[in-house]
């Protein structure tokens, strides 16, 4: 398939036509090629490895999960029950806490780390020395949940930093035992949380903010636009982008929040502070009641899918089609 | 997109080609490698998703001849295992491997996982009472009842202990350690105070109130860890009256009983006068607050009396212990005691040597070095005590003939402990919620007897 170079005849002196060898994706596929390499299943033994991985990880857990939950199982014997797990949840004082915390922490971390972040970002955007204001409040994302938590255990503990620092400020009587009782286990915690994820949301919110043209904003000023409504009806809109990255990955964080609360208070006290994440292993792998555990892990699932997709597909461009 | 490059056709059979025909015959021998290269992938893909479902599967392996792995949850007993197992080998000949799981909720998975498969664990340390009784019920749990007799016709074990060994009659594992339950204190804060150790319940409470006259918190209570909020119920309820306690702990009373509200009364009235610490103070703080006189007694098991010396302590000098003495004179004598099992697995792949160390670890040279190790006391009582408190609480609890009733952890159905410590956590919190609370515990205890006993009978 490969072209020469010709000229178009000796007597004339003319400029010589060079022809450039070329081969085209699709004349390089035919020929021979996909006999030589074993026809379209050819690449089923490169992608096994991933599908192995993916199904014994990922898939075979889930349905496997899917077939306990209709089961009493204490890790020795199992009996089916058919769907006890799921109508014993409607009548769980502890699941329901633990779906009120999860919700708490969805709604907590969509006001705090988004909008603190968003915040900072718009902030220091322009701000002489913003990029050193923006790496400090990054700084803390580069630190494991669990060192966050104890960082944190050591301020809210009843004699701890806060309330040593309210005292000391004369606001003792706001001391108190901030990780002892609900639903201030819960808030603390989520405040702790937003410390480090508010972070990645300011960088996501500060790349946004550098994509957007000079061109739209300068035209707003031109029209008059300052402060507030510049924010709302020119740089907000150009932002839907990465707001819905943000948010996105803050529901989808927050429903599956384990780490701190863990570490924090092990969802105690009396399981007050748990969320369904940790509600879940406890059923499953303290108390083992695998089919009550595995009722809840799909109840979790299908929250976080459901709310993912809902989300992005009323969110995402396009996505409604 | 597969990320493969596009085959390379072969050369067009054209004379103006520029490619040698000599070059051909090569690109074909590269063809067979080809193919090796997607068989080779294929069996890789297969030998990662078998391989990696092998390593899954295995857990415990043989330690070769000579040598026994014993699993734990606990890093501090690592010590203690190797200078058991030293003692061991000089005895019987066989070396003991710790091998230590250092999360509660791994090693739990684990064991319970792996018992029926011969990736199992030789050798296990594990609680006691009614969880080393849902271990043997499995069938998966050597019967050591021939070991606990042979060590105790030869004196090597408390007698009295065996009861929170067995099940259904014969013996699933033997004592490891024998840790009191104790409250400790600053014996030089006391002095300060004009304060001796208690030995009556009205000179526990002059204790309490003089000390908290004096600025110093009387007593640490702790939800932190979840599992020490029945520290306080378990004390109270076993001075008050040690029938109950071990009748409601063994199921044949109830919690709603006025004499388990009494015991919460009680508690509540403590909290009424403000003798507790903040209910988020670690037993670590505690016994560094108690050291340096900020909190008065600590109550706790004879074992945290390293965590003392750790934060500065000196054993009958700054800290000491004391059994906490009855509130009904009139009751029986007696102490809360801890005390892990030895136990052996059937399907270990060690079996011989297991029993080879079942059989040896109450000699008092294993004994001696494992409990000097961990500084805590030992069931055998040939052992000299590791320290001056272990001494002076041992001779109480022998020259008083105290009862030794296990620990609220190891009574009842693993499930209902597991779930009751969360419900006096919470009564922990709100002192005077504690009818609403007996009341969910009983309702708990109803269903996890019945799933127990139904069990039994199976």
């Amino acid at each position: 398939m490969t072209d020469t170079v010709s000229t178009a005849g000796p007597a004339r002196p003319v400029r010589a036509r060079r022809r450039i060898p070329v081969r085209s994706p699709h004349q390089a596929a035919k020929a021979n090629a996909t006999r030589r390499m074993g026809g379209p299943l050819a690449g089923v033994p490169w992608a096994l490895p991933a599908l192995a991985l993916v199904g014994v990880l990922l898939i075979y857990p889930f349905f496997r999960s899917i077939y306990g939950s209709f089961f009493e199982d204490n890790g020795f014997t199992s009996s089916f029950t058919g769907l006890d797990n799921y109508t014993r949840l409607a009548d769980d004082p502890i699941f329901g806490r633990s779906l009120l915390n999860t919700f708490l922490w969805v709604a907590g971390t969509l006001v705090l780390p988004v909008a603190v972040g968003l915040a900072i970002a718009v902030a220091t955007h322009r701000m002489r020395l913003g990029w050193l204001a923006q790496l400090v409040i990054v700084l803390p994302f580069a630190i494991s949940g669990v060192a966050t938590a104890a960082l944190w255990r050591f301020i809210l503990n009843t004699d701890g930093a806060l309330n040593e620092v309210l005292r000391g400020v004369g606001l003792g009587s706001w001391a108190q035992g901030w990780l002892l009782e609900w639903p201030q286990n819960t808030l603390s915690m989520i405040v702790a949380s937003t410390w480090q994820a508010t972070g990645l949301n300011v960088v996501l919110f500060a790349i946004g903010l550098r994509a957007i043209p000079k061109e739209t904003v300068e035209a707003a000023e031109l029209d008059g636009a300052r402060g507030w409504r510049m924010f709302r009806y020119i740089t907000l809109p150009q932002l839907r982008a990465v707001t819905v990255v943000v948010i996105g990955m803050a529901i989808v964080n927050s429903l599956k929040a384990f780490d701190m609360v863990w570490a924090l208070t092990q969802g105690g006290p009396s399981r007050s502070s748990e969320t369904l994440a940790l509600t879940m292993y406890r059923e499953a792998f303290r108390l083992f009641h695998v089919g009550y555990g595995s009722a809840i892990a799909l109840v979790l699932s299908v929250i976080v899918v459901a709310s993912s997709w809902a989300y992005l597909r009323r969110q995402m461009p396009g996505a409604k089609d | 997109m597969s990320g493969r490059h596009p085959p390379i056709p072969d050369p067009p059979a054209d004379t103006r080609t520029t490619t040698p025909r000599a070059q051909r015959p090569a690109r074909r021998a590269q063809r067979p490698a080809r193919r090796t290269l997607l068989r080779a992938s294929a069996a890789g893909a297969f030998a990662t998703a078998t391989g990696g479902l092998a390593a899954a599967c295995g857990s415990a392996a043989g330690q070769g001849p000579g040598k026994v792995a014993v699993h734990g949850d606990n890093a501090n007993w690592e010590a203690p295992f190797d200078a058991a197992g030293k003692a061991m080998r000089s005895v019987a000949g066989v070396r003991l491997v710790p091998e230590v799981i250092p999360s509660l909720e791994s090693f739990e998975q684990i064991v319970k996982s792996s018992l029926r498969t011969n990736k199992t664990p030789d050798l296990l340390k594990y609680w006691s009472g009614y969880r080393l009784r849902d271990l043997a019920r499995t069938g998966g749990l050597e019967d050591l009842t021939r070991e606990w007799e042979d060590a105790e016709s030869r004196g090597w074990v408390e007698p009295t202990l065996r009861e929170a060994f067995t099940h259904e009659g014969r013996v699933y594992g033997l004592p490891m350690n024998l840790a009191y339950w104790v409250f400790f204190y600053n014996p030089e804060v006391f002095a300060e105070h004009r304060l001796t150790a208690p030995r009556t319940w009205d000179d526990f409470l002059t204790a309490c109130t003089r000390l908290k006259d004096n600025g110093i918190t009387p007593l640490h209570g702790t939800t932190a860890g979840r599992w020490p909020a029945f520290i306080w119920f378990q004390e109270i309820l076993s001075r008050q009256d040690p029938r109950f306690y071990d009748d409601l702990m063994n199921g044949r009373e109830r919690y709603t009983d006025p004499r388990a509200e009494r015991a919460l009364r009680t508690i509540a009235g403590f909290f009424d006068k403000d003798w507790f610490t903040s209910m988020d103070v670690d037993h670590n703080n505690a016994a560094a607050a108690a050291v340096h006189g900020k909190v008065g007694m600590v109550p706790c098991g004879s074992w945290l009396g390293s965590v003392f010396t750790a934060a500065g302590g000196k054993p009958g000098k700054s800290v000491d212990a004391f059994i906490l003495p009855m509130a009904d004179p009139s009751a029986r004598p007696s102490v809360i005691f801890e005390s892990s099992a030895f136990a052996a697995t059937v399907k270990g792949a060690d079996k011989k040597e297991a029993r080879k160390a079942a059989g040896s670890w109450l000699h008092p040279e294993v004994a001696t070095a494992f409990a000097h190790a961990l500084q805590d006391g030992s069931p055998n009582p040939l052992v000299k005590p590791a320290s001056v408190i272990i001494e002076g609480v041992a001779r109480q609890a022998r020259d008083d003939n105290l009862w030794l009733l296990n620990r609220f952890w190891e009574q009842g159905p693993p499930e209902l402990v597991e779930s009751t410590v969360d419900d006096l956590a919470g009564m922990l919190i709100d002192p005077h919620s504690y009818r609403d609370g007996l009341r969910t515990m009983q309702e708990r205890a109803d269903e996890a007897w019945k799933v127990w006993r139904e069990a039994e009978k199976s």
